[in-house]
C-alpha cells in the first residue's frame, strides 16, 4: 500500500511541480488554484499511465483530492487481489 | 519505445526558460492536451539550446486556425476526420443513414478544397508539417467492417489525393503514414478522451505522432557519405577465400539482402551521397570482382576505394580526406564488430553500423534505418554533380601537388574558373539554405536558420543575398557558396547613418562547400561584394567554431590579423592581400 502513495505522489509532483513533498497528502481541487479542469485530466491520466488502469468518466467526476485518489486506487488494488 | 506522459512533462519542466524562444503552431480540431504536451517536449529535445512554445488555436475551426497563423517559425497541422466533415466524428450527431452519405462526400470535397487553398497561402510564409487524418473511420457506412465500402474508399482515395497535391508546395512536408504505423501500433483511438475531453487519441498514439511531427520539423540534415566494407556486407563471401566467382548477391545463393543493400548505395549515389569503400582485401581481386561481375553498385559510384590490409580507421581517414568533410557526416557500415570498433576509436564522430549478414530481418531494418540518414527532401542539380566533382576536386588536388610551392594562384588561373552570382532573394532557394545549414568547415560562425527566419530576414530592404555557382575545366560544382547580410551606412564614428557617411556590409552569413575550396573563390566574392554594393568596409559576425578553421585561416591571410568577432576588412586592406582576379565572374540574368 506504501508503494501506491509513492507512486501517486510522484504523479502530483509531476503534475503539479509547484507543490512541496509534504503538502501533496493535503491536496485538493479546492485548495489547488493550478488544480483546473484541463490540469486534473493531465493528473488522471498520469495516474491511468502509471498503474495501467482506465479511470471511467464517472469515477473520474469525484476524484478531486489526493486522499480520495489515493482511496480509489487502494480499492481497485484489494479488488484485483481477489 | 514512445515517450511516457510523465516522462514528457518532466522534460518540459526541465527547459530553461531564458533560452531562445521557439514558437511552434499546433493547428487542429480537436483538444489539443496531452498532444501538446508530447509535442513541447519532443521540441524540447530536438532543438537542446531553444525554450518552445507551441501555440494552439480554437476548437473545431482549423481552417479559422490556418488563416490566423502568424509569428511562428514553423506550423503543425493535424487533421482528423470530424475537420473534413463533423458526422465522422463522434461528438456530433448529424447522422449516419445511407441517404447521407454521398452528401458527407460532397462535404469532404468541399473541406478538401477549402484546406488546399488555405493550406497552400500559410506556406507561402511558414513552413508546414501536415499530418492526414490517423484515426480509424467511425461506422457510419451500412457495409460489415471487413468489408470496404465505395464510401469508404472514395473518402481515403479524395484524402489521399489532397495529400499527394500539397507535397508538391515548397515548404509543405507530410507525416508518411507507413512511418507512423511502425511507431503507433496499438490502439489509437480514446473514445473516453474524446467524448469528455474532446481529445481522440490514445497516449501512446498522441507521444508517436508527436515525435513523427517533430522530426519534420526539425528536418535534420542527411549524413553526407557512406563508406562501406566489401566481404560480407557489399557481398556474400569472402573475396580472398572463395574467389571472384564464389561471391555472390542473388536470390539462389541465399544472398538478396546484399543485391538489395548494393541497390540501396546506387540509389543514393545517384541521390548525390557519396560512397567509398574501405576493405581489407587484395586490390586487384577487387577489381576483377567489380569488372567481372558487374555488381550493383557500379565502379564509377565509388570513390575512393581504399583497399588494403591497412587499419580500416587509416582508410576511413584518407576517405574524409578526400571527401574534404568531417567524420560526423559520415555512416560506416561493415560485418565485423573489431573494424567498427576501431574505426570508432580512431573517429569518434562517425556513425558506425553493423551490418547483420546472416539476419535478413535485421538487415532489411538497416536499409531503412540507412534511407532515413540519407533522406533529402528533393534532389538538386548539385546532388547530380556531387559524385563527379569530388573526383575532380580530388584531381584538381593532385594536380596542384605537382606544381611548385607557391604557385597555387597561378595554377588556379589556367583552370577555366567561370562564376556564377545571383542576388536574388525570391522565390526561397532550398539549396542556398541547404549550404547554410550543413556546411561546416568555411562557415562564417556556424549559425542555422529555420526557413520562416530565413525567409523573414532576406526579405528585410537592406538584406544582401549573393549565392555563388561555380564550374571549372574540371566540371561544374553547381551553387558553392552563399553570402547574406545587411547594408549600413555608418558616419565617421562608425555609428549607424542615414547621411552621406560610407556604407559597410555587415556579413552575418557566409559558407562555402568544402568541394569549392582550392580555388580562390573567396576573394573572388569579396572582389565583387566591393565592386557591385559600393561598399568601403565589410564587418563579419564571425565566431569560432569547432570546425571552422578553413574560415579563420581566410580571414587571418586576408586581414592580416587573427579572426576575431565583428573583425573589419576594408577595401583597402583587401586590395593588399588578394591575389588577381582567376576567374570569370557573371551575373545571373535572373538578379
Amino acid at each position: 500500500m506504501a508503494e501506491i502513495e509513492s507512486r501517486l505522489a510522484n504523479c502530483f509532483a509531476t503534475a503539479f511541480p509547484e507543490l512541496e513533498p509534504a503538502e501533496i497528502p493535503a491536496v485538493s481541487m479546492g485548495s489547488l488554484a493550478s488544480w483546473d479542469s484541463l490540469a486534473g485530466i493531465t493528473l488522471l491520466s498520469l495516474i491511468e499511465e502509471e498503474f495501467g488502469i482506465g479511470i471511467s468518466p464517472d469515477d473520474a467526476a469525484g476524484l478531486v483530492s489526493y486522499q480520495l485518489i489515493l482511496d480509489y486506487l487502494r480499492t481497485l488494488s484489494s479488488e484485483d487481489a481477489k | 519505445m514512445t515517450m511516457k506522459l510523465a516522462e514528457a512533462l518532466k522534460v518540459i519542466q526541465s527547459a530553461l526558460p531564458d533560452a531562445p524562444r521557439l514558437e511552434v503552431a499546433l493547428l487542429c480540431g480537436f483538444t489539443p492536451l496531452h498532444l501538446e504536451t508530447f509535442l513541447g517536449a519532443h521540441l524540447c529535445k530536438s532543438f537542446p539550446g531553444r525554450s518552445p512554445n507551441v501555440q494552439t488555436g480554437l476548437y473545431g475551426d482549423l481552417i479559422g486556425n490556418l488563416q490566423r497563423l502568424a509569428g511562428v517559425s514553423a506550423a503543425i497541422v493535424v487533421i482528423e476526420w470530424p475537420d473534413l466533415d463533423p458526422r465522422l466524428g463522434l461528438r456530433r450527431l448529424g447522422g449516419w443513414e445511407p441517404s447521407q452519405l454521398q452528401d458527407i462526400l460532397g462535404e469532404v470535397n468541399r473541406s478538401c478544397d477549402l484546406l488546399q487553398s488555405n493550406v497552400a497561402a500559410a506556406a507561402q510564409n511558414i513552413p508546414l508539417v501536415l499530418c492526414f487524418p490517423t484515426l480509424p473511420l467511425v461506422p457510419v457506412s451500412f457495409t460489415a467492417l471487413s468489408r470496404a465500402s465505395e464510401f469508404t474508399l472514395e473518402l481515403r482515395s479524395r484524402v489521399a489525393s489532397l495529400s499527394a497535391a500539397l507535397s508538391h508546395l515548397p515548404g509543405v512536408r507530410i507525416v508518411d503514414p507507413q512511418r507512423l504505423d511502425a511507431l503507433s501500433s496499438s490502439r489509437r483511438l480514446d473514445i473516453n478522451s474524446d467524448l469528455s475531453a474532446g481529445f481522440p487519441y490514445t497516449l501512446s498514439h498522441a507521444s508517436a505522432l508527436a515525435e513523427v511531427v517533430v522530426r519534420l520539423v526539425l528536418n535534420p540534415q542527411p549524413k553526407k557519405g557512406l563508406i562501406t566494407d566489401l566481404d560480407d556486407t557489399l557481398w556474400r563471401g569472402i573475396l580472398g577465400e572463395v574467389g571472384v566467382q564464389g561471391i555472390s548477391w542473388d536470390l539462389d545463393n541465399h544472398s538478396q539482402i546484399h543485391a538489395l543493400y548494393q541497390q540501396l548505395l546506387h540509389s543514393l549515389a545517384a541521390s548525390g551521397t557519396m560512397i567509398a569503400v574501405a576493405s581489407k582485401n587484395d586490390r586487384s581481386l577487387v577489381e576483377e570482382a567489380f569488372a567481372a561481375r558487374d555488381p550493383i553498385l557500379r565502379e564509377a559510384d565509388v570513390f575512393p576505394f581504399e583497399v588494403h590490409w591497412g587499419a580500416k580507421s587509416e582508410s576511413v581517414a584518407r576517405i574524409l580526406g578526400a571527401w574534404n568533410i568531417s567524420a560526423d557526416d559520415v555512416v560506416c557500415v561493415d560485418d565485423s564488430p573489431m573494424d567498427l570498433a576501431e574505426i570508432k576509436a580512431a573517429h569518434p564522430g562517425a556513425e558506425c553500423v553493423l551490418f547483420p549478414s546472416e539476419n535478413p530481418q535485421a538487415a532489411y531494418e538497416l536499409l531503412e534505418r540507412l534511407r532515413d540518414c540519407f533522406g533529402k527532401d528533393k534532389i538538386s542539380q548539385e546532388d547530380g554533380l556531387r559524385a563527379a566533382s569530388v573526383r575532380a576536386n580530388a584531381e584538381l588536388q593532385h594536380d596542384i601537388k605537382q606544381e611548385s610551392p607557391g604557385a597555387s594562384s597561378d595554377f588556379v588561373r589556367q583552370i577555366d574558373g567561370k562564376l556564377t552570382l545571383s542576388s536574388q532573394k525570391q522565390p526561397l532557394d532550398s539549396r542556398s539554405l541547404e549550404l547554410v545549414n550543413k556546411t561546416n568547415q568555411f562557415n562564417l560562425n556556424g549559425r542555422r536558420f529555420q526557413e520562416a527566419e530565413w525567409q523573414n530576414w532576406l526579405n528585410a530592404p537592406d538584406a544582401v543575398f549573393l549565392a555563388v555557382s561555380y564550374r571549372d575545366k574540371y566540371g561544374p560544382l553547381g551553387k558553392i557558396a552563399v553570402i547574406a547580410g545587411d547594408l549600413l551606412n555608418v558616419n565617421v564614428n562608425g555609428l549607424n547613418s542615414d547621411s552621406s557617411g560610407k556604407r559597410r556590409l555587415r556579413i552575418r552569413t557566409w559558407v562555402m562547400s568544402c568541394r569549392a575550396f582550392s580555388r580562390l573563390i573567396e576573394y573572388e566574392c569579396i572582389r565583387w561584394l566591393f565592386d557591385k554594393l559600393d561598399v568601403e568596409e565589410l564587418e563579419f559576425d564571425f565566431l569560432p567554431t569547432p570546425r571552422n578553421t578553413p574560415m579563420q585561416n581566410f580571414l587571418r591571410q586576408v586581414r592580416n590579423a587573427p579572426a576575431e568577432p565583428h573583425c573589419r576588412l576594408s577595401r583597402a586592406q583587401f586590395l593588399q592581400s588578394c591575389p588577381t582576379s582567376s576567374h570569370v565572374v557573371e551575373e545571373s540574368p535572373n538578379g
